[in-house]
């Protein structure tokens, strides 16, 4: 940031030669280089801000000349600060960038190109993730950032409602005839009230990420043309994917109805449901909730394997004043080291090939089945107009298809696609 | 012609320097009002001529953002609402508000707790009190749908169903607000001479004649008040359904104006756009404000 330089110069003017002696200390800090802070803002959760304090000073113990504040946000509130600290040219150096985000920031200008750096340092981008990788990587090769985490869906289990109804754990055998037999024998209603009290599969509907999008692709369907110019939810598949959680709410009604659980939470961390299809952010939460947990992959759907994979990137302010720092800042969030200690929180996935393949998948019970999945991941949709365009979905998805099944997905996405359409050809 | 002058030297006596004064103490409040009020206000009006996403430079489209607000379903749709909150939630809070203070406008042991009982979720955070009427609203585990289930009420799904969503708002900002207007009313209610009830009784006055020939006209300056302040509140209601209003709840019957523009302008990257809409609702305020004060001569009395 312009923090220290600003304060060197207040500094001069203000207390002239007394001074002095700060500024030399500043300098002999540095060993001979300017001392230079930068801002690092993320969103999260104390616990994340914890876990990227320790990486944030790790990087100052390497490069002593460099401190970097850190300023986390929820986030709505890290959207918002984020967008006004832009329009007022005070944005911070370095700051988190959600995947699927990336374009609508890239395309207006605010981020460095760091291909110059790359090439400079040689840096071999390789060691990364590819899909990581590519969500920051612009059609005309520019790299607006590096991946620093991943984010996956997989298929969570409570061994101990496996084992009292004597159904065998989700493997990779599994596909969707698979998981509606089992949710069955899972879902129960243990005091005969004629209400269920134990959901066989437990998952969030609004957003496209936790499971529709995976099933989506299940089913061989799409969601956004290569292009970003146009949706591709109109075909069969993709209503098939939609179709089929609907099914498992409304019909097999082995999931809980969204209204049941909208203001209590998780059914599957409450100990109320035996499966959840969700993210690998919750695997901290779950084994804190002291449920026997078991990791299996997204069950098969007629046209294969996928789940869905969201990077979230480390990006640079355009007009920061310190890109050299910032750079050496976004290469270290990438590095084996800085990647083991986010490997700790258990809550996403490291970018670091090296780390993946080697302590992470060892790291905990389950770690695995993330790094397995990575092969047949999908990256979450990234496109001009993705907030907007999720709003119109996710209004129609919710009220008509999902919350109540007042209309089929066929009908649903037949609403609201010439809005879709539209909006995505206009960016 | 004499009188020029005269006037001219007072301006140097007493009233001169009270003058002066007055200025010095209306300072902060003009100052804050131009730079953080008028000044945006009138930035928000060249904005809302533009098209501009926040971080590029903005292009002017002229009346281009106000002609696409008409034909915009979902802007329409946050105006019904806007007004279906407002046409319910300021009666009612202010007939609850009213019949709150009078009930509260006794000498009994403990009232000053009890006030203050009534005063607290005004100084309560919007978010955490939506997040306790969230779990009040709850399908299932919720204390509502239980209590009403004793009396062979069917559950509902006060915030996911559409047609219930906006009353389940309205109900909890109604309630949260109550304080406020209570506060308002109470002083009012202590401000009215016992001389006027005594006379009333002597001339045979009941109670609901006191009530309806003393108190009310006397308390008309307060509702008079309090309605204006409740009439510009609610068509700038957010906070509930910012927190309410979470993905996977009835969007459509529950979108305001304010969400309407906060979207636009913070999430689609639209901040033009959302200008527009923010002048639109400025228009109807300020014409609703209007129309309300010619309103006053006909029914509030002062003195």
């Amino acid at each position: 940031m312009t923090r220290s330089t600003a304060r060197l110069g207040a500094l001069r003017r203000v207390a002239g030669i007394a001074a002095l002696p700060v500024i030399l200390a500043f300098v002999a800090a540095g060993c001979g280089q300017a001392a230079t802070t930068i801002e690092y803002s993320i969103w999260g959760d104390p616990a994340e801000l914890a876990s990227q304090q320790a990486i944030v000073d790790a990087f100052h113990e390497a490069n002593p000349s460099i401190t970097v504040k850190v300023t986390v946000s929820d986030w709505d509130t890290y959207w918002d600060k984020l967008q006004t600290g832009l329009a007022g040219g005070a944005a911070p150096d370095v700051f988190a960038m959600d995947g699927p985000l990336f374009p609508d920031f890239q395309s207006r200008g605010v981020l460095l190109d760091l291909k110059s750096y790359v090439e400079k340092d040689k840096y071999d981008l390789t060691q990364l993730a590819d899909q990581g990788v590519k969500d920051f990587t612009t059609a005309d090769g520019g790299q607006y950032g590096l991946p620093r985490d991943l984010n996956v869906i997989v298929l969570y289990y409570n061994k101990a409602m496996f084992d009292e109804a004597g159904v065998a754990y989700p493997d990779d055998t599994w596909d969707w005839a698979k998981l509606v037999e089992a949710a069955h024998k899972l879902t129960l209603d243990k005091d005969g009230d004629g209400t269920t009290d134990q959901w066989g599969l437990y998952t969030e509907t609004t957003d496209m990420e936790n499971y529709w999008s995976s099933l989506v692709w299940q089913n061989g369907g799409d969601i956004i043309a290569p292009d970003g110019k146009s949706t591709l939810l109109g075909s069969e598949e993709a209503v098939g994917g939609l179709q089929f959680l609907q099914d498992l709410i409304w019909k097999e009604k082995v999931v809980p109805e969204p209204a049941l659980f909208a203001e209590t939470g998780d059914a599957f961390e409450q100990g109320q449901a035996a499966m959840e299809a969700n993210g690998s952010w919750l695997v901290p939460t779950l084994e804190a909730a002291g449920i026997e947990l078991g990791i299996a992959p997204l069950p098969q759907g007629p046209a294969g394997r996928a789940t869905s994979v969201n990077p979230t990137g480390a990006v640079v302010y355009k007009d920061s004043k310190n890109p050299d720092a910032a750079w050496l800042f976004v290469k270290y969030l990438a590095s084996p080291a800085a990647q083991e200690k986010l490997m700790a929180l258990k809550a996403s996935l490291p970018v670091s090939k090296e780390v993946l393949a080697g302590p992470y998948a060892a790291s905990f019970d389950g770690a695995q089945v993330f790094a397995d999945s990575l092969a047949y991941a999908h990256l979450k949709p990234s496109f001009l107009g993705y907030n907007e365009f999720t709003a119109i979905l996710q209004e129609e998805l919710d009220t008509n298809v999902f919350n109540e099944p007042k209309k089929t997905a066929r009908d649903a996405i037949d609403t609201v696609l010439a809005e879709l359409n539209a909006l995505l050809a206009g960016q | 012609m004499t009188v020029g002058p005269a006037r001219a030297r007072r301006r140097t006596g007493p009233l001169a320097s009270e003058a002066r004064w007055a200025w010095f103490f209306l300072a902060p409040t003009i100052l804050g009002l131009v730079l953080l009020s008028a000044g945006p206000i009138l930035a928000t009006l060249a904005i809302s001529l533009t098209s501009w996403d926040l971080l590029q430079a903005p292009r002017l489209v002229g009346l281009q953002n106000f002609v696409d607000l008409l034909g915009d379903d979902r802007f329409l749709h946050a105006l019904r609402n806007t007004v279906f909150y407002t046409v319910t939630s300021v009666p009612l809070g202010l007939a609850l508000a009213l019949g709150l203070a009078l009930a509260l406008n006794r000498t009994i042991r403990g009232i000053a707790w009890i006030r203050t009982a009534y005063f607290l979720p005004v100084v309560t955070s919007t978010v955490a009190i939506s997040l306790v009427w969230a779990w009040i609203y709850s399908p299932e585990q919720g204390i509502l749908n239980q209590v009403l289930g004793l009396f062979g009420v069917p559950a509902q799904r006060w915030i996911s169903d559409p047609f219930w969503a906006m009353p389940a708002i309205v109900v909890m900002a109604v309630w949260q607000g109550l304080g406020t207007n209570v506060i308002i009313f109470l002083a009012g209610l202590q401000a009215i001479p016992e001389e006027y009830y005594d006379a009333a009784q002597v001339d045979g006055a009941g109670r609901w004649g006191r009530f309806r020939h003393v108190t009310l006209p006397m308390l008309t300056p307060s509702i008079f008040f309090t309605g204006i302040l409740s009439l510009i509140g609610s068509f700038q209601v957010f906070d509930q359904v910012y927190v309410l209003a979470r993905p996977g709840r009835p969007t459509e019957a529950t979108t305001t104006v304010v969400y309407f523009i906060y979207e636009n302008g913070f999430r689609n990257f639209k901040m033009g756009y959302a200008s527009a809409a923010s002048w639109v609702l400025f228009m109807i305020v300020a014409l609703l404000t209007a129309l309300y004060f010619r309103s006053q001569s006909r029914w509030v009395h002062y003195g």
